[in-house]
């Protein structure tokens, strides 16, 4: 407690707007206050501590409350509420516990960090904030949590915090786009791979004349369809995330879709982590279920690998894995989930196909019998045969 | 000079065992030279198809050559060749897994295309099944760090790229230098971004890039949040410079590039940037001497790197919070780089030192001092002339 207050006089600027007093911090913050940019969030800042200064000032133990988010749950009856956007309850963090302390003391402490980002308008990543306190941080899980939790009190997504991680996604295709200033053009090389910009605010002036967005899993089919040179024949975009998508990627892709309205087909391994992946650039990552509005992507259709399309493309039997045990534990798991009944009833069908096949291949494997199979006959004939759900 | 800096290596280069970058006809030519020798072998009035001259890649055929005039020391396998007796089953199989992999290969250099490992893994499992079960025994084939030499680069000495494997490259770089592939257009790579300039993946391309550049060092990055953190501080207008990252254990495309910019820019000094543990003494070694494990294509590519942080002398600067414990990979690798003879005498200091205390750092631990303390610790390192 007293670290804390100790924290709270030394670094904060007090700020007196209005007159009327709340007892709990998170309680006004709740207010719709939809802006983000740097001005705004640091005003939220300082009214955030005021309140708390003011619970302290009065003798009153100071609390917050935090809205919970979730995206799916596991309840088969399809009842509840998991679709609408809103929360999902509240958790008020206080004084009253020393856990709940604790918490609150590596808030504070990455709220200061934050606001120096901000008003000296640089950007640092979560190891970065992690390594400024070392002694009180005791792991980086903790500084995570506090980061989500700050993002849910001033309503806004995490790289409004100028805190970012390093850029993983690729992009390729019949696109030009300018970030900072900067042309990225890949209209001249179509088959040329950029990275997906991380500063993806920066990003502007968006000009494509492809027809459809294409997203693959891992970067070696990306290879494959670069060194086929996939884009100078097909009209398209080709993105991948390499694996589980990082925040910028998801971003991208979203601002992509919002300025060009172009169809968007995603192309995994026919593997429950592959299934998975497809969920979360759909419906979005429990992790960033407080964001999840602004990174999923429900216009996204799934293009393949179905269990059905071994049979269909003639994929040799010896290329069908068997599924593992940690495979179908993670398999029937994602059965569970609420969204994919209500939402998605026929993907839940195909995977249900895998479970019960107990095998998985993977996109590798359709080239086994032909190097250029991908790219000239199993893309195409499935975009424009409408083989996708 | 070029020329002038390949004599000067005292081991006569015709004896040193390479692995080089070829054209695809070049490779078609060396796995038909090679079809006709066995043949040959097998027709002969002693056929001695029981043994076969294969390069030994044990630790006890690597080399060391240092540099006397160019500074640059490099690993290579000697012309020391090990008889294998095709009396034995196993022996026999990895034999033929090798000319199963080369019938694959001269398949696709015919055609010009190129596959990643793992396409190459299905298309072996579904010609060849009673061969191939793993993707291991793939990679091991096309090279191999068994000491049998049972492997195609070291059959056909030329590097896995050369053979139609796709390399990927995750390398970038920026900083105050233009660079112009041919018939390209000149980019300017301190207007990159925080994500530099992509290294291509094209190793004929990257040896033919015309470079122009007034940088006074080079700085080579471990780790992509480094990079992205000096990037975005524009540290390489401060100190005038090429910061460099392969994003890890580096690739054959970020070597080239590497090895081209000192050619280019000789009197540019190489600084390295790694976290204080073996894994970062490893990586700073591969760009320094070449690959530990894969001998044959190491030579060509070494580089005079130096290393300028994180050392012993740094952890003064971290709170002790900040140490994070050893893991038993760590120790391994310190292990295999203490066993090498390459690794010079004050490298093996800190290395020791590393594993005595069982903790290693990283680099962003120095943002406990502020944002602005990694720029002022290269800035004063440099100055100071601190690296080893």
């Amino acid at each position: 407690m007293d670290g804390i207050v100790r924290v709270v006089f030394q670094n904060f600027e007090l700020k007196s707007t209005s007159p009327i007093i709340r007892t709990n911090a998170g309680e006004e913050m709740s207010r719709r206050g939809s802006s983000s940019n740097p001005c705004d969030l640091l005003k939220k800042i300082k009214e955030f501590t005021r309140c708390l200064l003011e619970d302290l000032r009065r003798g009153r133990s100071p609390s917050v409350t935090l809205n919970r988010y979730r995206i799916y749950c596991t309840d088969p009856s399809g009842k509840c509420c998991c679709s609408s956007d809103l929360h999902m309850g509240k958790e008020i963090v206080s004084l009253q516990k020393e856990c709940h302390a604790y918490r609150l003391d590596v808030l504070l402490r990455v709220l200061l960090i934050i606001q120096q980002l901000l008003q000296e308008n640089r950007h640092g990543s979560k190891r970065d904030i992690y390594y400024m306190h070392p002694a009180v941080f005791s792991e980086q899980a903790v500084v995570d949590r506090a980061i989500n939790d700050i993002c849910i009190l001033l309503e806004c997504s995490r790289h409004n915090l100028n805190v970012v991680a390093v850029g993983k996604g690729l992009v390729m295709g019949w696109l030009k786009f300018f970030e900072a200033g900067k042309k990225f053009d890949c209209i001249n090389s179509p088959s040329k791979a950029h990275p997906v910009p991380v500063f993806v605010e920066e990003v502007e002036g968006i000009v494509s004349v492809a027809q459809y967005i294409l997203i693959v899993e891992k970067e070696a089919v990306f290879q494959r369809l670069a060194d086929d040179r996939f884009c100078d024949t097909n009209n398209c975009i080709v993105i991948t995330g390499r694996g589980y998508p990082d925040v910028p990627t998801r971003r991208f892709l979203r601002l992509l879709i919002e300025n060009l309205c172009l169809p968007v087909y995603c192309l995994v391994d026919c593997d429950p982590y592959g299934f998975d992946i497809l969920t979360t650039y759909r419906f979005g990552s429990m992790q960033m279920a407080y964001d999840a509005k602004f990174l999923r992507v429900p216009e996204i259709r799934w293009l393949g690998a179905f269990p059905s399309d071994s049979k269909k493309y003639g994929l040799p039997e010896r290329c069908l894995l068997p599924l593992t045990a940690g495979d179908m534990k993670k398999a029937e798991a994602m059965l569970l989930r609420c969204y994919l009944q209500r939402e998605a009833p026929k993907w839940r069908s195909e995977l249900e196909m895998m479970m019960q096949r107990g095998v998985k291949f993977e996109i590798e494997a359709l080239s086994a019998s032909s190097i250029s199979f991908l790219a000239e006959k199993y893309i195409p004939s499935k975009i424009q045969g409408g083989g996708y759900i | 000079m070029e020329d002038f800096c390949k004599s000067s290596l005292f081991y006569s280069d015709q004896h040193l065992c390479y692995a080089e970058i070829l054209p695809p006809s070049e490779v078609r030519a060396r796995i038909e030279v090679a079809v006709l020798n066995f043949l040959r072998t097998l027709i002969s009035p002693n056929p001695s198809i029981s043994s076969l001259p294969l390069i030994n890649r044990r630790s006890n055929n690597r080399r060391v050559s240092h540099g006397l005039l160019t500074d640059v020391s490099s690993i290579f396998l000697s012309h020391s060749f090990c008889a294998r007796s095709l009396m034995k089953a196993n022996a026999t199989k990895a034999f033929v897994r090798v000319w199963k992999v080369m019938e694959i290969c001269i398949e696709l250099l015919v055609h010009e295309k190129k596959v990643t490992q793992r396409e190459l893994f299905y298309k072996l499992l579904c010609s060849s099944p009673d061969y191939f079960t793993s993707q291991l025994q793939v990679n091991k084939t096309i090279q191999g760090q068994c000491p049998t030499g049972h492997d195609v680069v070291a059959f056909l000495r030329c590097s896995r790229y050369s053979l139609g494997i796709m390399a990927s490259s995750r390398g970038a770089l920026i900083g105050r230098l233009f660079l112009q592939e041919p018939n390209q257009e000149i980019v300017d790579c301190s207007t990159c971004g925080s994500s530099g300039h992509a290294i291509t993946g094209d190793l004929n391309s990257l040896e033919n890039l015309v470079i122009k550049s007034d940088a006074r060092y080079i700085i080579v990055v471990e780790k992509h949040a480094i990079f992205q953190r000096l990037a975005e501080d524009r540290i390489f207008n401060q100190i005038p410079s090429i910061i460099i990252t392969a994003k890890g254990y580096p690739d054959i495309a970020t070597r080239v590039l590497l090895h081209r910019l000192t050619r280019a820019l000789p009197d540019l000094p190489i600084f390295a940037l790694v976290d204080w543990n073996p894994s970062g003494l490893a990586i700073l070694c591969t760009f320094k001497f070449g690959s530990i494990t894969m001998g044959l294509e190491a030579y060509k590519y070494a580089c005079n790197v130096r290393w300028l942080g994180m050392r012993g002398c740094d952890l003064h600067l971290i709170p002790e919070q900040s140490f994070i414990p050893l893991k038993p990979w760590d120790l391994q690798i310190a292990q295999s780089l203490m066993s090498s003879e390459m690794l010079q005498e004050n490298y093996r200091e800190e290395l020791t030192l590393m594993v005595q205390s069982g903790q290693r750092a990283e680099i962003e631990s120095l943002h406990f001092h502020g944002y602005d303390f990694l720029g002022k610790y290269i800035a004063t390192k440099i100055v100071q002339s601190d690296y080893i």
